[in-house]
Formats: structure tokens, sequence, C-alpha cells
């Protein structure tokens, strides 16, 4: 991969060097406004939410949505990898999934761009996140009497694995930040400060940007590898597995994350990871595809102090010169993108699940 | 299969002619008979020879593309009992082939995966090598599919290939086994699967009583032995599918298996149930209705096929109870009673698909003596009991140092 490298850092810089005078086109990146109003269908939600906290739709029963989706981590996961499926680790920080129902584009390398029925059915089948043969799982509905009422309360009929594909991305939809400062237009006297700056001299807005704070984009930033990837090997084989899987050269190895070059095959996009979105990332630490950053405050420094090492690095990266008072002011306007935590019952299915399946009576009298 | 016919008695020849009629409707492909014929379990017997005799247990036959070697059958035996060749770690080829319970599974239906039960019984590594059909179903032709086939199936192993694969190669010690057994750079899971089967073809037990007997030393069965051997061949028909050195005729047969009650008191089991019909490419219609296994119907989708099941070998059945594909016996003399009543259990239950019974199978009128020395006989089929610790598992390591990540990382 040595030359296709070298060659793609050329390219790369010279397209970049192209519109390097910033401060000049700070206007034309759209705003973080407000979210637009989902319609959601109250019932497909519900059948959504209990599927989402439910074990039993990976393959051992082992692991949900939620497990590494938490509430009370923004819906996303603590650890700077997710855990991964039982028997597994991951390669990738768990990223929130309230908003995802407001983006066109998913996973850290942006690997599925069509909707969220397919992001839920790769998250449920993927062999090292959820690992579910999905006929299993719709028979599992089905010896559910409790799903079975709400599959049929919410239109879908008798449950099957399509229906759930289409009710766990209608709960998503609930999943919408509720009450951010920025939305409410309550901000501090700081947040607006480093609102200012997140425009102007800090130039975070050149990609967080438009509602989500995300323009949806691949970009390489620096970020230093998480060496936990290769050094742990459970979490080493599942990245063995998806490089495998993804048809990316010489993975035995690799000893970095490749990110977006994944769905190019581009050497210069070797490194890149799309653009995230900075709603609720007030709850959400880590940072970074890989979890490598701990807190607000550090992310800020990282960019202050001109983003990571890389030679295929996005050049308008600089070195900030933002002061102490500016880093507060940056980060208050961060935590401003964050609102009131989804916890309650109105987002969480908080009824227990119940621990058997029930026999469904005259079995060899009623049809399956 | 040998042309040669060896009727030990008259009886057994009279009941080997008369019960040939039922074997042509099971007719397989090397049958030349016209197909309306085969098709129907009226169709005139044909001109064939009788069932195989009873015989030693020769050596296993060997593939000539995986050809036994001590590094290949050492990797295999540690694999075949490395959990992690399964969906999440927990599940290898020895969590439903446990050697202390005759390399099967002492319940009705295999333990399946974490999450599921299976729906079939679990049956006996010992002697598999020389099975040219395996599973109940026969849907795998060599112990390399069929060890594939398990580690993959949704409620067995429930493994993907790219994982399990990728788990081999961050286990050093794997690397260097595969590297020695089969000459590649790093482990490839398909050769995990040849591995296995050679290991699997070291286990064979070819000395057990009956062995012996027919190996010349007429001391090594009993006087009960005998007699139920010569029921086996004569009144009581086993031999009519049960033949030959391998005790099957590895063909598909509907003997009368009720389904097992626990689709009708079990929920995780009729999830399963329902789950297979999908997996087994029933019909819409057929998932709606199906109540019971439908056997080798899955594979040929022929109606006469419906709760056919490759015949069972017999060889350590002394240790691998529960029997029959749903494992609704657990004694020989329950086995032995079932086919004395015709095919009918103690509460007169037999197949959903009576259209498709054997007609082989019919009521025997064995008396109590009789039943015991079948009974005595069956069990002279197994040896010693074939025990094995379990290996020490090699673990995972990384592969790379933190300073060649570090070297990495600077020239990014």
């Amino acid at each position: 991969m040595g030359v296709r490298v070298k060659t793609g850092h050329t390219l790369l810089a010279a397209t970049l060097g192209l519109g390097m005078a910033f401060g000049a086109q700070a206007g034309k990146y759209p705003d973080i406004t407000s979210l637009p109003d989902l319609k959601i269908n109250v019932a497909k939600a519900e059948l959504g939410k209990r599927l989402f906290f439910d074990r039993r739709i990976s393959g051992d029963a082992g692991i949900a949505c939620s497990d590494c989706h938490k509430p009370e981590n923004g819906y996303a996961h603590p650890d700077a990898l997710s855990p991964g499926y039982p028997g597994n680790g991951h390669f990738r920080n768990s990223p929130s999934v309230v908003n995802a129902a407001h983006k066109k584009v998913w996973m850290h390398d942006g690997r599925l761009g069509t909707n969220l029925n397919d992001v839920t059915r790769e998250m449920l089948t993927e062999d090292y996140i959820m690992n579910m043969d999905m006929r299993v799982m719709q028979e599992r509905a089905k010896q559910d009497p409790k799903y079975v009422q709400m599959f049929k309360d919410a239109g879908f009929g008798e449950p099957s694995n399509g229906s759930i594909r289409k009710a766990i991305p209608e709960y998503l939809k609930t999943l919408t930040s509720e009450n951010a400062p920025i939305d409410t237009g309550k901000m501090s006297a700081s947040a607006k400060r480093g609102q200012k700056l997140f425009k102007g001299k800090a130039g975070c807005i050149q990609c967080h940007n438009g509602p989500l704070a995300t323009d949806g984009k691949a970009y390489n930033t620096g970020v230093p590898e998480n060496f936990d990837i290769f050094l742990d090997p459970m979490n080493h084989h599942a990245f063995i597995a998806f490089a495998m899987f993804q048809g990316i050269e010489d993975y035995m190895n690799l000893k970095r994350d490749p990110g977006y070059y994944n769905i190019t095959m581009d050497a210069a996009d070797t490194g890149k990871f799309v653009t995230p979105s900075l709603r609720e990332l007030k709850y959400s630490a880590p940072y970074m595809h890989n979890g490598m950053i701990k807190s607000l405050y550090d992310v800020v420094g990282f960019y202050n102090r001109g983003g990571g090492k890389d030679s295929r690095k996005d050049s308008r990266l600089k070195p900030l010169k933002l002061g102490k008072q500016d880093i507060k002011d940056l980060v208050a306007f961060l935590e401003s993108m964050s609102g009131d935590p989804l916890t309650s019952g109105k987002h969480v299915w908080k009824d227990p699940y119940p621990a058997e399946y029930p026999v469904i009576e005259n079995w060899t009298q009623v049809k399956n | 299969m040998s042309n040669v016919i060896q009727t030990p008695t008259l009886l057994a020849a009279a009941i080997t002619t008369a019960l040939l009629a039922g074997c042509a409707g099971q007719a397989t492909s090397e049958s030349t008979a016209a197909p309306a014929a085969e098709k129907s379990m009226a169709a005139a017997p044909m001109a064939m020879a009788g069932p195989a005799p009873l015989a030693p247990l020769g050596e296993p036959p060997i593939p000539p593309d995986n050809l036994q070697s001590a590094a290949k059958i050492e990797l295999g035996k540690i694999l075949f009992f490395d959990p992690r060749l399964g969906g999440d770690a927990s599940t290898g080829c020895s969590t439903c082939h446990e050697p202390d319970q005759g390399w099967a599974w002492a319940e009705d239906f295999s333990r399946g995966y974490p999450g599921t039960v299976h729906w079939r019984n679990s049956q006996t590594i010992i002697n598999s090598a020389y099975f040219p059909r395996q599973f109940w179903a026969g849907s795998a032709s060599s112990n390399e599919s069929q060890a594939r086939g398990a580690a993959r199936g949704g409620v067995a192993g429930n493994g993907e290939a790219d994982i399990m694969e990728a788990r081999l190669r961050v286990i050093p010690e794997y690397v260097e086994r595969f590297r020695e057994a089969f000459g590649t750079e790093w482990p490839i899971v398909r050769d995990a699967w040849r591995a296995i089967a050679s290991f699997e073809r070291t286990l064979v037990q070819r000395d057990t009583p009956l062995d012996k007997y027919l190996l010349g030393d007429k001391s090594a069965l009993d006087a009960d032995q005998l007699k139920g051997k010569e029921l086996f061949e004569g009144k009581a028909g086993c031999i009519q599918c049960h033949n030959g050195a391998i005790t099957s005729d590895q063909d598909f047969h509907n003997i009368g298996i009720p389904p097992n009650k626990r689709w009708e008191e079990d929920g995780l089991a009729q999830i399963t149930f329902r789950f297979e019909q999908y997996a087994k490419g029933q019909t819409q219609e057929g998932y709606r209705k199906a109540k019971s296994d439908w056997g080798f119907y899955y594979r040929s989708k022929n109606a006469w096929d419906k709760g056919k099941f490759r015949t069972a070998p017999l060889r350590y059945l002394k240790y691998t109870a529960p029997y029959m594909h749903n494992g609704v016996f657990y004694t020989l003399e329950e086995v032995v009673d079932f086919y004395d009543r015709g095919g009918f259990d103690e509460d007169g239950r037999t197949t959903m698909f009576t259209e498709n019974k054997s007609s082989l199978i019919k009521p025997l009128g064995l008396t109590d003596d009789e039943k015991d020395a079948l009974v005595a006989f069956l069990e002279s089929m197994s040896g010693e009991e074939m025990l094995m610790d379990k290996p020490e598992m090699p673990e995972y390591a990384p592969l790379f140092t933190l300073a060649e990540l570090e070297a990495a990382q600077e020239a990014k």
C-alpha cells in the first residue's frame, strides 16, 4: 500500500490547497439550526423501544442495542471501544444514536448511506455486533405474546424480521435532542462567545455545520490510533474479520484503522472518518471514532494544537492559538448542543422482559 | 453394498423377500427402477440382493484430498474442543459432542447455541468417519462438511466464517500448527474443518464384542447375545436397514417415530421448530402447517420423503442415549418395544406421515426374553467407553508489539 499512499497524499494536498483562506468564507457554511420535527407513529415507536432494550434480538440473547448505546451515556458507550458481541471485541467507539434518524450517512467510516432500516440490519446481523440470525429473531418475537400484540397494534400483522427493522428506526426518531440550549436560545454568555469562536477563529464550522453540526463528509484529522485495537486480540480479530470482509488488502498487517479508505479504496482517504454530530456529546464521552480523546477540553485542546500527526491530515488543521478562556468558551458552546438526558420511561423501556418464552398452547392444533 | 446374500436362517430369508417391497419405496439414485415405481410404496420388489451382512469394521476411508497427518490430527483434536469456533466463543464441537456423553449430548434435543435449543438429537462422533452421509437428513457428505455446517448453523455454532478464521489468526499456537499441517501463512477456516475431520477419523472403535466375534472369536458373544443376533438378522428384521460393517444402509426411512412432545410443551423448542422450517427451505404453506420434523423431505422436496431419516448406525449406542432423530427413547428397551409394536410408542403414537411409513415396520411378536436378547446383542456393538480429556486451549496473543504499533504511528 506504500506507493499508493504517497501518491494519494500529494493529490489530496493539491486539492485542498485551493480553498484555504477560511476567514473570508465563514458565511458559506449552514448554521447549526434546530432539527426538523419528525412524524412519528407512536405504536411503531413503542414497539421499537421494546426491541431496542431487548437482549433476545442478539444471537445468544446476551446483548441488546442499548448495551452499546446506553441511555445514561447519551446512547453511546463510556468505553473507548464498543464492547461488541460476547466472545468478540470491537475496534471503534460506539457513537450516540440520538438524532441518528436525522442523518444521511452512518458509521464512522460512512459505509452505510441508505437508511436506518439497513443500519439496523447491519447491527443485528454483523457477527461481532449482535450476530443474529434474523429467522431466529423473528421466531423469538412470535413466541412472546406481548410482541404479538404490539406488532398487531402497530399495523405490522404478525412479527417479522422486516417489521423489526422498521420498528427500531421508528423508535430512533424519538431519540431527538430535547431542549438543547442552542435550540431554545438559552445559552450562557460563555457559550455565546464559544459560538463565535466556533464559527470564526477556531474554524469548527467548516465541517461541523447544519442542524446536526456535521457535513456528513470524511476527513483526516490525525486522531492517534487506539493501540488497544491491536493489543487486545479480541478487538483485533473483530477488526481482521471486518477488514477481510471489506476487501482491504494486506489486512493481516494493518496497524491502523483505514477509515474511509474502505469505501473508496483510494489511499488518499486512509485515516478519514465522517465528521461526527456534536449534539448530545455532553453525555457521550469518550470522543472520536476510536474513543482516544476523553473529554471535551481535550478535544478542543487537540484541535488547538492543529490536530494530530498524519501525513494525510487535512491541511486546514493548523494550531488555533486559543487561550484558556477561549477553550472554556468553546467547551461551553459544545455543551450547549446537548439537551435533556433521554433517560426517562418516555425513551427507555423499563418493564422487565419475560424470563422464559411461554409455550403456545394447543400447538398441534394452531397454525404456525 | 455387497451383493452376497448371507441369510442366517430360512426364516430371515423369507422376511427379507417379503420386506423388500418396502425397500423399493426408498430406492436411491442407484436404482434403475422406473421413476413412477420409485414413488409408490406398492412397487414391485426389485431384483436386488438382500442386505449386506454384518461385518467387522475395517479401516476408516481417508479422502485423498485430506490425508491424515500427525500434525493435522493433533490440531484437529484441539480445535474440536475449542469453543471459539462458534459465534460467541462458547460453543465448540465438543459442546454438543461431549466425550463423556458418548461424544453426543444426553438429552433428547442437542443443547443448541446459547439462547436456543436444537431440534434434533446430537449424534456420536465415534465411527462417523465411515459414514458417507452425515446429519439426520444426510445433508453433509463428509466429516469436513459436517463440521462446517454445525459450526455455522443458527441453533448450533452460529459462527460466521470470517470471525472464526480471524480468531484462529490471533492465536499464535494455531498459526504455527496450521502452518505445519497445511503450509499456509495464516490459518484458513476451511482447514479447521479438515483438521477436525482428520481427528474424527481417529475416533473409531473396531474391537467391540461383535467385531471380535465376526473375526472368529466365537466366545466374544454370550448365548443371550447370539440369540439376539439371530433375531436381529431374522425375526426382528433389523438387518434390513442396519446392515454392513457400519450397521446402516445410509438410506432414508420413515420408521414411525412420533413427534417429540417437547414441541407442545417448551416455548424455546417451538421457536427453533419454526426457525428450522425457514432454514430448511419450507414453503410458506409448509411453514404454517408443519408440526413434526419432515426429515429428508427438506432436501428432496418429495412428498414421499416426509418423515424419513437416515438409518442410524448402531455402534457405540451403549453410550449415546437417548435415541432416534428427536431423542424420544431413552433406553434400548424402549427402542425394541417401539419396533415390536410396529413403530408405535407406548401411547400408540407414530409418525404424522403414516403414508410414508416403511412397510418393513410391523409388529414383531417378540417375547420378553427375545427383547432382552436383542438388547444384549445391540450392546455387543459397543466396546469400552472412549473417554478423552479436553486438551489445553492455546491462548490469544497480540500479533504486534507496542513498539511496532508506535513505529507505524510515527510513519503515518
